[in-house]
């Protein structure tokens, strides 16, 4: 799992919570290696936030052991709490507080020595851009200046472990930029888990993705992968001019081409099709059959689609819930995970 | 646990809460005050602060509710209390830092009553002794009630509804004594005496007659205690189903 040189920061084993009978998480597993950011990726409701509530120790599990730097949350709660920054889904800001005293408040009661809060509690402010903002009271700051006072809070008593449960919603995009910015700064001495339902985040920031959905993992693989499984089809999008079916039957009958995927109506005569192709170089005899044959190619667009849009491509078309497609993500990968593995043994076997 | 209590009193004292409460209570204070003076017996002259304590005790411990509705139900309902669940600190720290904040303002409130006696004494003269116990009375009855409301606070999310149940809690402190000597639970002993081991008001006019016995002051403070306890125990409970 990850990349085999990394010492293992955090495990979680067989994690488990129920609320009643109704199990919000379900038997979870996962490790985490040291400096290493991993992504927390699952809709609304699918167990993300309770999970990093069971890794901070804010809620016990009803089973199942997180050991973080070796020590058990159940056992040594006190020296994991030590090690954690935890930055909740709403930051625990008092409204009541001028921004600098909240930070001491905090310093202290992550028992951070006297002496060294002033400049903790500076370097918190500076990394976060609230320096100017440390007399103001934090019920007058917007959401996104509460949202960093949160995050400063998190990183006072240099925990060696960040948990930042959707740290960048409902902040602007120049804002979502920062925080992106800041979490790839703090992956160099930290290690990190963050959860989001935006692929594109976990795209730009992790190296590891560990899907959830209903309380399950669905998916635990990098990045690179991920991308692969979801968005490895490279797609033509071109306007023709020409009879539909014409059109259709040539394009059908070049070799490279893998099917049409869509075809929509642009103007009269004129159509947009959505070519899914082997690679790039199909254009070439693409194009000059298309134009030998009477049909003008007015436009041409290769379109790798990113990870986000074929996220968005999947929640949207064939299954019809955000959730299922979840899912299909998931089965998608495991079963992609699972050819390799069969693809490595016979190697082995070879 | 200091900066949590530091934080604590701060925030009674730097929002105006604090102080409007403090002004309530010197002004249902100092009517009791005028009203002593002004019944004074032409031949005798003299009134008594115990009476006034005890006086006072039936509108102040209405007001503690008011101290202590926001402790935890606020905290819960805004959901800041994540900062203390996951610093390294434990919940019976938490729960004392809290505590402490509030007697903090509650003895406040009391050394502002000083200015009372204080007047008496410039006027008149005061019997030390006897005053002094009051105070103590008044004080310890005080931790009893304040441990009470922050039990309160911890069972719901919402301060007003802390508020209520404390109103309602503080009743039974209060009449437990008038409960316990009407003529049902009387024709049952058994359960009569029960009730006695709890009854507050009885210690409390110990103390405000001049009496200082060390089983009183040990009851009202292994009483605030068990309530803090139960406290405890009530948010360790309600961490378990929390979101």
């Amino acid at each position: 799992m990850g990349k085999g040189h990394f010492n293992r920061m955090v495990e979680i084993k067989n994690l488990t919570k129920y609320y009643g009978l109704h199990p919000a998480v379900k038997d979870i597993s996962f490790t985490v290696g040291d400096r290493e950011v991993l992504g927390f990726l699952g809709p609304n409701g699918a167990g993300k936030s309770t999970t990093m509530n069971m890794i901070t120790g804010c809620l016990p599990s009803t089973d199942g052991t997180v050991t973080v730097d070796g020590f058990d949350i159940a056992k040594d709660p006190m020296e994991v709490k030590k090690r954690i920054g935890y930055l909740p889904e709403i930051p625990p800001v008092y409204p009541e507080m001028r921004v600098r005293d909240y930070l001491n408040f905090a310093a202290g009661l992550k028992r951070v020595p006297r002496k060294d809060r002033k400049k903790q509690v500076d370097d918190a402010m500076e990394r976060l851009h609230i320096t100017d903002m440390q007399k103001r009271v934090i019920g007058h700051l917007s959401k996104g200046y509460r949202q960093r006072v949160g995050f400063a809070m998190a990183l006072l008593g240099s925990p060696k472990f960040l948990i930042l449960d959707e740290p960048t919603v409902g902040l602007d995009p120049t804002q979502v930029m920062e925080v992106r910015r800041l979490i790839q700064e703090l992956s160099l001495d930290h290690t990190i888990i963050f959860s989001t339902h935006i692929l594109a985040e976990v795209a730009a920031v992790c190296q590891r993705v560990v899907i959830i959905n209903k309380g399950t993992i669905r998916a635990e693989d990098t990045i690179a992968h991920l991308e692969e499984s979801v968005a490895g089809v490279p797609m033509l999008k071109m306007k023709i001019e020409g009879e539909m079916s014409k059109v259709t039957n040539i394009l059908n009958s070049i070799d490279g081409v893998l099917g049409i995927d869509e075809v929509a109506f642009d103007s009269p005569g004129v159509n947009i099709f959505t070519v899914k192709v082997k690679n790039d170089n199909v254009r070439k005899p693409l194009v000059s059959t298309l134009v030998g044959q009477d049909c003008m190619v007015l436009e041409i667009t290769s379109t790798k689609p990113s990870l986000e849009e074929a996220f968005v491509k999947l929640t949207q078309t064939g299954t019809t819930s955000r959730e299922a497609a979840f899912e299909e993500l998931g089965k998608k990968m495991e079963a992609e995970r699972q050819a390799e593995e069969k693809a490595g043994k016979q190697k082995e076997a070879d | 646990m200091f900066s949590l209590y530091k934080k604590e009193v701060q925030s009674y004292f730097f929002s105006p809460f604090a102080y409007v409460i403090s002004a309530l209570f010197l002004l249902v204070f100092s009517l009791s005050f005028i009203r002593g003076i002004s019944t004074m017996d032409s031949n005798v002259l003299k009134f008594s602060f115990s009476e006034i304590f005890y006086n006072n005790f039936f509108y102040f411990i209405f007001m503690i509710p008011l101290l202590t509705m926001r402790t935890f139900a606020e905290e819960r309902q805004a959901k800041t209390e994540t900062i203390w669940l996951s610093a390294p600190i434990t919940i019976w720290q938490v729960v004392l830092a809290k505590y402490l904040a509030v007697v903090t303002v509650f003895a406040v409130m009391l050394l502002l009553t000083l200015v009372f006696p204080l007047i008496a004494f410039i006027k008149g003269s005061v019997v030390v002794s006897s005053l002094i116990c009051g105070y103590a009375g008044f004080f310890l009855w005080g931790l009893v009630c304040i441990a009470v409301g922050m039990l309160t606070s911890a069972l719901t999310d919402s301060p007003i509804l802390a508020a209520v149940f404390g109103e309602g809690a503080m009743l039974i402190v209060v009449f437990l004594d008038r409960f316990t000597e009407t003529a049902l639970i009387q024709s049952m002993p058994a359960v009569a005496k029960v009730f006695q081991w709890f009854s507050t008001q009885s210690r409390f006019a110990g103390f405000s007659q001049g009496l200082f016995s060390l089983g009183d002051l040990v009851f009202f403070l292994t009483l605030s205690a068990v309530v803090l306890i139960w406290t405890i125990i009530i948010i360790e409970k309600r961490r378990w189903s929390r979101g």
